[in-house]
């Protein structure tokens, strides 16, 4: 095909894209690494044994729909409702695969597999304040692979550390929290715009009020409200400029 | 549940995460995403991030009750000045976690 040759390669490894991607995805590893000590002390403390926690963090690599099957574990729950748990705790990403996918179109699909399976919430946000346009560039995937892999090294490092240490981690230090921080730092040069602002302040507010939802339920809801506001204000706002 | 009933869940959880987070990956360029809906998806990281954050910093883990002034809270909102301050984010958990630590130990909320 000659269209796509004259496009650039975004597969090719381009050596500063990739540096910039760990670059940028750095400061967030230490509130990563702390998130999966978390997890990783809640499935020694939940009853897995070690090989089945390290099979858990090494297959699954989802810490929220790994958090929510471990009590239907223990409490021997059928698996297909822990399975149903796991696809309803996942869905936001389902929302960020669209987001990412149309990037890396052209990639053979054990590549695109691999890309979308290590791509989390951080990591997602992160490329697309980078490369909000779907126009193909070069270094695209060496920059997301710069950002996905230590990603990946510091979630499992943390989360295999915290299997380990076991019950030795006491739960009120609130390691946790180190991981709410990183989100926080990602988030606010997100909300530079008045609807993305809105969006952002009605997301955390349903997502408190739903908490009590089933099956994290209350943070998709939180994730369509939220979207809905920002568009709602984006479109008030382009009315009023249109009108000026 | 027997050991191989775990290994089981955890095969099956695996399979949950490949359909959520590659799902679209892999069939994505054949489904036909309207403008509007790829428009509104723009916003999806941020709200969901924000979905993370507002619960951990407004609930009390253990009851699940509102509370507004709690160490965790405190140090968010600290936290979030730090950084429009100076822009650094292994700072900002730094100052963020001792922060939470000192008010946390001192019990002053």
């Amino acid at each position: 095909m000659n269209d796509t040759d004259r496009q650039p390669d975004i597969a090719a490894h381009h050596e500063a894209s990739w540096r910039e991607g760990i670059r940028v995805g750095m400061p967030t590893l230490f509130g990563i690494a702390a998130w999966g000590v978390v997890v990783g002390v809640a499935m020694i403390k939940s009853g897995l044994t070690v090989p089945q926690a390290l099979g858990m963090t090494l297959l699954v690599f989802a810490g929220s729909a790994q958090l929510a099957s471990l009590p239907l574990i223990a409490a021997a729950a059928p698996i297909w409702v822990i399975f149903a748990t796991a696809l309803v705790v996942n869905l936001r990403f389902l929302i960020f695969s669209a987001l990412l996918a149309p990037h890396f179109a052209s990639l053979p699909w054990y590549r695109r597999l691999a890309l979308g399976y290590t791509a989390g919430d951080l990591t997602v946000a992160l490329f697309l304040q980078r490369y909000p346009d779907v126009r193909p560039e070069a270094g695209k995937v060496s920059f997301l692979k710069g950002l996905l892999h230590p990603n990946w090294l510091a979630w499992q490092g943390g989360s295999i550390a915290g299997i380990f240490l076991g019950n030795q981690v006491p739960a009120d230090w609130g390691l946790g929290f180190a991981g709410t921080l990183a989100i926080i730092c990602i988030l606010v040069p997100m909300v530079a715009s008045k609807p993305a602002l809105c969006g952002v302040l009605v997301a955390g507010v349903v997502a408190v009020l739903a908490a009590g939802m089933p099956y994290k339920l209350g943070l998709l809801a939180a994730v369509v409200v939220g979207m809905a506001t920002a568009m709602a204000v984006e479109e008030i706002g382009g009315r009023k400029a249109k009108n000026v | 549940m027997s050991d191989l009933e775990i290994w089981i869940t955890i095969i099956a959880l695996a399979v949950a995460t490949g359909i959520t987070r590659s799902g679209f990956w892999l069939v994505g360029h054949r489904v036909n995403i309207p403008p509007r809906v790829h428009e509104m998806l723009r916003y999806a990281p941020s709200c969901a991030l924000a979905a993370i954050v507002g619960p951990d910093l407004l609930l009390d883990p253990s009851t699940t009750q509102l509370t507004v002034l709690n160490p965790k809270l405190v140090a968010g909102v600290a936290s979030i000045g730090w950084y429009l301050f100076r822009r650094n984010m292994l700072e900002t958990i730094v100052f963020g976690m001792l922060l939470f630590t000192a008010l946390r130990l001192l019990h002053l909320f």
